[in-house]
């Protein structure tokens, strides 16, 4: 699956940048959005034939929301450390990890800092969407379900979905779902306060 | 973006409503499947045609490209680490 998947994204970009003409970008958006619905839609599907995972998820509890915390934790740290080996200030690299995927808002939230860290997040957030596209399926076969749910941060209730449905189990979207959600929430908090640290 | 969620929510949720209420033989569960992973490279080529016609993306990319790559790769490794560290106290010790 990594393997078609990676295919399919260098395939789009080579046709975008060498071949198709401008206007085509008019209706990439439409396009998407239709495609997420239809996958979205297919993604329930499969949750309503296996009804028996919403009593395990309800087990779970609130232990659930350990899952977006540890992403958020994990996602500053990383850039913070990533940061610091390029010379950053922690502030700076900590608010561009707490984009968690999400890279349009995560460089509007920064264009008043700076017009160079707002190019940064933005490059950052779609290069972090793009490798979580490619290596959920590996990450979910090497390393477990649940981890799976982790490189798509934000995007885990969106476009990163129906990838982690394919790759794991309906119990996992589910929880990649909510996960998702918490962590789109948390974007607009947490890269202003880290940013003004 | 709120409305964006609760949209993503009720597509999903009409979606489970029919997996749940309708019988959906295995045949047609395998068909479905095919289509789904058809749909998912389709709508990724069509996301990788986004990106490689703003050339904006693709100029900063050339320049910042390595610090992004970098930042992305201690993201995604050290988020998959956290939640690899919690997963078994969620789960209560299952996969």
């Amino acid at each position: 699956m990594t393997g078609k998947i990676l295919g399919a994204v260098a395939a789009g970009v080579a046709l975008g940048f060498f071949l198709l003409p401008g206007w085509v970008l008019d209706y990439t958006d439409l396009i998407i959005d239709i495609g997420l619905m239809l996958l979205l839609f297919f993604v329930g599907i499969d949750i309503g034939m296996n009804r028996s995972v919403f009593g395990r998820i309800r087990n779970m509890g609130l232990k659930i929301i350990l899952l977006p915390f540890m992403i958020i934790v994990g996602s500053i740290l990383g850039a913070a450390l990533a940061g610091a080996l390029l010379g950053m200030p922690f502030n700076e690299s900590g608010a561009v990890g707490a984009g968690l995927g999400w890279y349009t808002l995560s460089s509007i939230l920064m264009a008043n800092y700076s017009n160079e860290l707002s190019t940064l997040a933005f490059i950052a957030n779609v290069v972090r969407e793009m490798m979580a596209f490619i290596i959920i399926p590996l990450v979910a076969k090497k390393i477990g379900f649940l981890g799976a749910i982790a490189p798509a941060g934000a995007t885990a209730m969106d476009t990163g979905l129906p990838i982690i449905s394919r790759a794991t189990d309906s119990e996992t979207a589910i929880l990649a779902f909510i996960t998702g959600a918490i962590c789109t929430f948390s974007v607009p908090i947490i890269v202003p306060l880290i940013l003004n640290l | 973006m709120g409305f964006r969620l609760m949209m993503y929510l009720a597509v999903i949720l009409l979606g489970a409503l029919i997996g749940a209420r309708v019988k959906i033989g295995e045949k047609l569960s395998g068909r479905l499947g095919s289509i789904q992973t058809a749909c998912l490279l389709l709508l990724l080529m069509v996301m990788g045609i986004k990106i490689g016609m703003d050339s904006e993306v693709i100029s900063s990319f050339f320049s910042i490209g390595y610090s992004a790559l970098v930042i992305s790769v201690f993201t995604v490794g050290f988020s998959i680490l956290g939640v690899k560290l919690v997963s078994g106290y969620v789960t209560g010790g299952r996969k």
